[in-house]
């Protein structure tokens, strides 16, 4: 399969008052393929968010490359980088604050689709079909973001994302800030929408099982590093370092501690 | 018991609503009379009548007349005609300027950012009127000069609110979603950054008129503002203050409008910071009453 997606020897440096620098993203490489859902797990401050935002450009790598398709986004500017954000699209943690609160979610997927060149007339009837394919009904247009419930404004984010019709999807913990049986619902839908037009995902997760289900391949992050990678039942049922080994373990305790009440 | 509570925080909001209400129509009322000073004027403003000199209120002057026999209550009304009209113009200008120059200063940081922001902390540094009355002695006098002085040491107040706003906005994820949607850095601003901190900017800028009102009347009152004759409430006050003892309307008149003026203003200012309060914002119906069911 030919890569979506190639990242090489990204790296990202804050620097710090007194201290050296802090590397929150050290030399991590990897390929995203076609179709091919990339989760990446590790416990908190690990490196996550701020790969996620390397990867869709919100943030400007220290060193390393980023290529989209072959070509080389890393200092993409102006209109090659609202090229890559048509390939290229993000669902947040929280939905609810992904939403400019004086706008409705309606003007909110319109800005997506108005930059993307779609013609005034035609925005309404585009807003109406995405928020459909997302199972919301065409009325959530109207609604402000603080009028709906966190998943509905998940749905919505996502019907957002997939305005422009992007290749790759990164999930920052898009399900975390949801109870369980919404973050079910939201998975199916996620699910759904990479049978029926091929997404590849970046699925950012800290919940093991989500990541077992759900991704073909996992990358395991400590300290802005891959400490391992591989198929997500290697990984998760037969890990290969301690790390890994005590995330997985993590996750059957609280099994455990949920089955035996 | 709960039922209570709800309807007195529902009274309180709509108390509140009803001060809105009041103050708003007040300052309609203010606004009409100055608009229409003219035709309100018994008398013309600027017509001299020495036989009439100093004469106390009566019937035919409601507000007695100043030292050239004119018509108070008519150089009143013109008076707070030019003192509202200046103090409108001048927070126009300062929350037009302070805020397009946080917003820009936020936003892009840097250099640009350290070295207005530096310059703001100058401003704020000293005391606004004493430089204020500097740079209105350099130019050359008028009620125009007055307006630039207070404006050039005002403006820092609405920089460092909007640049403030700017910098909590900028790392929101909204604009992190408006960056992926391909927008470009002017239209985050004007479509996302502005519409979300004019609230804070605009309570400033309504409270600030009564205070701009206040100091350019200082500035007249000092001669550096408004030049005799055109009537204006601080120089007429100015003009009449030998006269406190013996003849004391033709400075309370004066005073009067200024206080009337600068009241209502300030009223009205509380009334919008009241109304605009997150605190009061947040129409979650019941949610501090299930709390406290919650917990008995």
């Amino acid at each position: 399969m030919e890569p979506i997606l190639e990242v090489k020897d990204l790296t990202k440096k804050f620097p710090q008052q007194g201290k050296g620098d802090f590397l929150a993203v050290d030399h991590i490489s990897f390929r995203l393929d076609r179709g091919e859902t990339l989760g990446v797990v590790g416990e908190s401050g690990s490196g996550k968010t701020t790969l996620a935002k390397l990867v869709c450009r919100l943030t400007e790598p220290t060193k390393g490359s980023i290529r989209l398709w072959g070509q080389d986004i890393t200092k993409a500017k102006g209109k090659q980088l609202r090229k890559t954000y048509q390939n290229i699209q993000m669902v947040f943690q929280d939905p609810v604050s992904s939403f400019d609160p004086r706008q409705t979610l309606g003007a909110g997927i319109g800005e997506y689709l108005r930059n993307a060149g779609i013609a005034k007339g035609e925005v309404q009837a585009r807003v109406t079909k995405l928020l459909e394919q997302c199972g919301l009904e065409a009325e959530f247009a109207r609604r402000y973001p603080h009028e709906v419930s966190g998943g509905q404004c998940q749905r919505a984010a996502i019907a957002r994302a997939l305005a422009v019709k992007p290749e790759i999807l990164i999930c920052d913990e898009a399900t975390s800030a949801l109870d369980v049986t919404v973050q079910r619902q939201i998975m199916e839908l996620l699910w759904q929408l990479r049978d029926s037009q091929g997404i590849s995902y970046l699925f950012i997760c800290h919940n093991l099982a989500l990541v077992q289900a759900f991704c073909h391949r996992v990358l395991v992050m400590r300290q802005g590093k891959i400490v391992e990678e591989g198929t997500a039942d290697e990984v998760i049922l037969h890990p290969k370092t301690e790390y890994a080994r005590i995330l997985a373990d993590s996750v059957m305790e609280t099994e455990l501690l949920v089955g035996e009440p | 018991m709960e039922v209570a509570g709800a309807r007195k925080k529902k009274a309180w909001k709509d108390r509140r609503k009803c001060r809105l209400v009041l103050f708003l129509f007040l300052t309609f009322a203010l606004l009409f009379v100055v608009i229409f000073a003219e035709r309100f004027c018994p008398y013309d403003p600027n017509l001299q009548d020495m036989s009439r000199s100093l004469q106390p209120p009566s019937l035919a002057h409601p507000a007695g007349t100043d030292r050239f026999g004119r018509d108070m209550l008519s150089r009143i009304l013109i008076g707070l005609k030019t003192s509202v009209a200046s103090a409108l113009t001048l927070v126009v200008i300062i929350t037009v300027t302070g805020t397009a120059a946080g917003v820009i200063c936020g936003f892009c940081g840097g250099i640009l950012d350290s070295a207005v922001m530096r310059m703001a902390d100058v401003c704020l540094a000293f005391p606004g009127l004493v430089i204020a009355m500097a740079i209105a002695a350099l130019l050359n006098g008028g009620i125009t000069s007055a307006v630039i002085a207070l404006a050039a040491v005002s403006w820092p107040k609405y920089a460092r609110i909007a640049r403030s706003r700017t910098l909590t906005l900028k790392s929101a994820d909204f604009i992190a979603a408006a960056r992926l949607a391909g927008s470009s850095s002017a239209q985050i601003i004007l479509g996302h950054i502005l519409p979300n901190s004019l609230g804070p900017i605009l309570v400033t800028a309504v409270l600030d008129i009564g205070a701009m009102l206040m100091e350019l009347a200082g500035l007249s009152f000092l001669g550096l503002g408004a030049q005799p004759p055109t009537a204006e409430l601080g120089n007429m006050m100015s003009g009449g203050r030998s006269m406190l003892q013996t003849y004391p309307w033709v400075v309370i008149g004066p005073g009067i409008g200024i206080f009337i003026a600068v009241v209502i203003f300030n009223l009205l200012g509380d009334a919008v910071g009241e109304c605009l309060d997150p605190r009061g914002r947040q129409e979650k119906p019941g949610n501090y009453i299930n709390r406290k069911g919650e917990n008995p």
